[in-house]
């Protein structure tokens, strides 16, 4: 019944569209005023008070100067480890707008009111993806308010947000321009459309951010990435609420100042940016049944299920992705972070997350690593080190370079090694009393060591022992008889890696050396990934939290016995209370 | 008392209106902050409030004409609960915490109901009655629970045999013991007789009590003093030391911990345990700057063998740290929270 409602609505729909269509065909797109379609010209905001500007210096300097830097530069004693580098505030030039390619933001100090105040969303819900926190709950509305008001008048040095002789705001009618309904017709119309607007040539074919990834620049000169449509939860201007297609429309067509991003405003419909907005969105990573993620309050990032579980096969694992079997395998959110425990830190790692799924039979078990890498690297010539050196030679950021020298200057410029992933799991993770797991990174010691099996793009396959998060890893004599790669491939900006290795037994493996996975056991995991083109190499490195790895048992036949008799105990449990009932109450009246 | 016993009634179907707003997600449940650090005697008060709302609204309903049974009273009394601990309560409590508070107030539930010999009949009235069947509804009622209850019963035995792939419960120290002394950078450090030597007063003297008057103030955003600015350029001595802590700070720890110190930074969504929240009253605030210093030092991997599960992935900062630059940071990270930290005496 809905379907067929949901249908009918997106006939009519097409149906409007196709009218709109021809009406327009020969029209350049732009209202009666000469306002792209869905603006409205506005006012500028008075200016905010004197007290306003200057109780916000107070809350600048306990907060915000620690990465904006003394004259709002963009340059504090943070900023040369981040990338993007914190906002310099003296150009005015802000990305997420409701306002038109160019103009200021919408800011009012007198006016918190969501869709009307864009900078003030900016400081509540920050900006994902970037090292800017969502300020809500730390800030009161009034401090933010206020820090705002210091910042426009104080730190935009280059625009003035009240001169009326140089600025002008044309504002996006959000709120009065209704969602088109997100159907298949309309997400179809999306896809061509991504094709025909270009924008494909930047954000590729699948929209991972892979196409032209090492020519964008900013306003400033730093290396800069288009967004990964698969990952909305990092999109800068989500506000808190990835699934929302109106957050994908709002930027689509007010374009996001000082990038290569531009305002799709002039050359498309309001109807055709809702279909692209909508394609866009359905792009974003979603459960097996096509639901949102479900998103963590804490972090604003998918919840993480630290439990990996394995399902049985009968007889040889796929290789095949589309396989039912792999299909039907539950898939596991896998958050990285930069390793920066160990020399050489990783403060920029551009893998932030990897999707794992796993099979096994009688014999192996099966890893499935796919994840989003918007280069494919594989290093030229033989690298400087042994495989099995984890103390290399590779240079950590210096905290305070100035811009030349920063991580955000480098992006783009490193020396390229492999891709690369691991997966370590605990040796004789039995005999570590539970709820004990080997000591993070790589390994307790000699008695307690890890196995890491690392894959690199240049098709290799090891296996190496870590005996203590120091020491370089031993290299394994037999892993080439027991591992198989069944898959390592790259393509349209996503790497997807399969992993075979064998579940051990006492016969054929050492019990000593490696991991013996058992059936309804929790195997203590962690993942390992290498972006070649971040300079990573070593230890230099995105690293997971602690996961397990479960290989779910097939159902014992007790499931389906004991509960049966149960239910046949609790029916027995009625009779007898009923008829003890009865006979008291005969009792009584007798 | 009727005028009192109406207000009670407003407030109570007021909190209900709020709540079921709550559970269908019309009104955000951020709407009143639970103020961190004061959030039980919060949660305490609006539930006395509600206590007291509905011992006002039953009043009202049986002097209208329109009483609740004993029976429903308690059962709506203990749904209210459950459903204000899982919608009410943000940020949101985990299950397990929730299942004991729900037992606890079950209990609290059964003792009201069951004061005296007359409530407990009361309450127990209306189970009876079904048990008896004298009316066609209690009949039906009555056959619906002889076959409902078997297959509920069942089924959920079946759910919980079913083999499942849950996260194992982790155990977790959170401080563990300190040892005695600590040797960093080729030093060694008596933990009960070392000092922050950047703690000091504009004489060069360590004064906890001078340093205190010059940190953040409590309360919503924890901002600076007005005139102790550690970005003044004109500062000498502590304001100095904090703001280079505050370089240090930026340049190494915010990734994790955050750029307001409460353990969210841009790596912590990956980690787990996730980072310490030093705006926590549980964590900075009540240890020994010397407790922070070894823990700063060794990190993760010089956990003793009983700070299990050892997951922990602070790095031990000895190795991209000076001592003074520790030092430093302990200091920004006191001044930024505005507490104080504790001392052995």
């Amino acid at each position: 019944m809905m379907d067929s409602i949901t249908q009918k609505a997106g006939i009519i729909a097409a149906a409007a569209f196709g009218v709109v269509l021809v009406s327009s065909a020969g029209y350049s797109i732009v209202s009666a005023q000469g306002l792209p379609e869905g603006f409205k010209k506005g006012d500028l905001a008075p200016e905010p008070s004197a007290e306003m500007i200057e109780a916000g210096k107070r809350v600048y300097f306990t907060k915000c100067v620690w990465c904006h830097g003394v004259d709002g530069a963009g340059d504090g004693p943070g900023a040369d480890r981040l990338w993007p580098r914190p906002r310099n505030f003296n150009q005015g030039t802000f990305k997420i707008r409701h306002t038109a390619s160019g103009e200021l933001p919408l800011f009012d100090a007198k006016k918190p009111v969501p869709g009307q105040n864009d900078l003030f969303e900016t400081v509540t819900h920050g900006l994902p993806g970037s090292a800017m926190p969502p300020w809500e709950g730390i800030l009161t509305e009034e401090q933010r308010l206020q820090v705002l008001s210091f910042v426009t008048t104080q730190l935009v040095k280059d625009r003035k947000f009240t001169d009326k002789q140089t600025e002008t705001q044309t504002v996006l009618q959000l709120a009065e321009l209704k969602a088109k309904p997100a159907t298949d017709e309309s997400k179809k119309r999306g896809s061509e459309l991504v094709v025909e607007k270009k924008c494909v040539e930047c954000h590729g074919m699948e929209g991972r951010g892979d196409g032209n990834a090492f020519n964008l620049k900013d306003d400033w000169g730093f290396s800069i990435q288009p967004a990964d449509w698969h990952k909305c939860w990092n999109f800068r201007g989500s506000r808190q609420d990835p699934y929302n297609v109106g957050n994908i429309f709002r930027t689509f067509s007010t374009g996001v100042n000082g990038t290569p991003m531009p305002s799709f405003a002039d050359n498309t419909t309001v109807d055709e940016r809702w279909d692209i907005a909508n394609f866009v969105n359905s792009l974003c990573e979603r459960d097996a049944l096509g639901n949102p993620l479900p998103i963590d309050p804490l972090t604003d990032k998918p919840k993480i299920n630290f439990v990996i579980p394995s399902d049985m096969v009968e007889g040889e694992i796929p290789t095949d992705i589309g396989h039912e079997a792999w299909q039907k395998a539950p898939k596991r959110y896998v958050a990285m972070g930069g390793q920066i425990t160990h020399k050489p830190r990783n403060f920029v790692n551009r893998i932030d997350d990897i999707w794992v799924r796993s099979l096994y039979n009688d014999k192996s078990i099966v890893y499935l690593l796919e994840w989003d890498d918007r280069t494919k690297s594989v290093a030229e010539g033989k690298l400087p080190w042994a495989p099995t050196q984890v103390n290399i030679d590779v240079k950590e950021q210096d905290p305070k370079t100035g811009e030349e020298g920063s991580i955000a200057a480098h992006q783009n410029n490193y020396t390229v090694y492999n891709d690369a992933i691991a997966i370590e799991t605990a040796v004789k993770w039995k005999e570590l009393p539970a709820p004990i797991k080997p000591r993070y990174l790589f390994g307790t010691n000699d008695q307690f060591p890890v196995d890491i099996v690392k894959w690199e793009a240049d098709g290799s396959l090891r296996a190496f022992k870590g005996t203590g998060w120091d020491k370089d890893f031993e290299e394994r004599d037999n892993y080439e008889e027991s591992m198989k790669l069944l898959k390592g491939e790259w393509k349209d900006g996503r790497w997807y890696v399969m992993i075979q290795r064998p579940l051990g037994n006492k016969k054929d493996q050492d019990y000593d050396e490696d991991t013996f996975f058992e059936v309804g056991q929790y195997i203590p995991t962690v993942f390992f990934a290498w972006d070649g083109h971040n300079g990573d190499a070593g230890r230099k490195m995105a690293v997971s939290a602690f996961f397990y790895t479960f290989m779910n048992p097939p159902i014992p036949r007790e499931t389906y016995i004991y509960p049966a008799v149960i239910a046949v105990g609790v029916v027995l449990l009625e009779g007898w209370v009923l008829t003890r009932r009865a006979n008291k109450k005969k009792g009584k009246t007798l | 008392m009727k005028a009192l016993m109406s207000l009670g009634a407003l407030i109570g179907v007021a909190g209900l209106l709020l709540l079921a707003g709550m559970i269908f997600n019309v009104i955000p449940s951020s709407t009143v902050r639970l103020v961190e650090g004061y959030m039980p005697m919060q949660m305490l008060f609006e539930l006395t409030c509600f206590v007291a709302g509905f011992a006002g609204l039953s009043y009202m309903m049986s002097a209208m004409g329109m009483p609740l049974s004993r029976f429903w009273q308690g059962i709506g009394f203990w749904a209210f609960i459950l459903l204000y601990l899982k919608y009410r309560v943000y940020p949101p409590i985990p299950f397990s915490v929730r299942a004991m508070y729900g037992t606890v107030s079950l209990v609290a539930v059964f003792m009201w109901v069951s004061a005296s010999e007359e409530d407990w009949k009361k309450f127990k009235q209306p189970i009876m009655n079904v048990l008896d069947a004298q009316t066609g509804m209690n009949k039906l009622l009555r056959y619906m629970y002889l076959v409902l209850l078997p297959i509920l019963i069942g089924g959920f035995s079946y759910n919980a045999m079913m083999p499942k792939s849950e996260e194992p419960i982790e155990l977790r120290t959170v401080h563990p013991a300190p040892p005695a002394s600590t040797k960093v950078h080729g030093k060694t450090y008596t933990l009960q007789t070392s000092q922050n030597p950047y703690r000091v007063n504009p004489e060069g003297k360590y004064d906890q009590d001078f340093t205190n008057a010059n940190i953040v103030e409590q309360g919503m955003g924890r901002l600076m003093k007005p005139n102790a600015n550690p970005w003044d350029d004109k500062n000498q001595g502590y304001l100095k030391y904090v703001r280079e802590g505050g370089e240090i700070f930026f340049q190494n720890c915010h990734f994790c911990h955050g750029d307001n110190l409460n353990g969210r930074g841009l790596h912590a969504f990956a980690f787990n345990p996730i980072p310490a929240n030093f705006t926590d009253p549980g964590t900075i605030a009540q240890l020994q700057e010397t407790f922070i210093f070894w823990r700063v030092s060794k990190g993760g991997i010089g956990l003793p063998n009983e700070g299990f599960p050892w997951a922990s992935v602070m790095p031990p900062w000895e190795q991209h740290l000076t001592v003074d630059e520790i030092w430093k940071v302990i200091l920004f990270e006191y001044w930024h929270t505005g507490y104080y930290p504790r001392t052995w005496d």
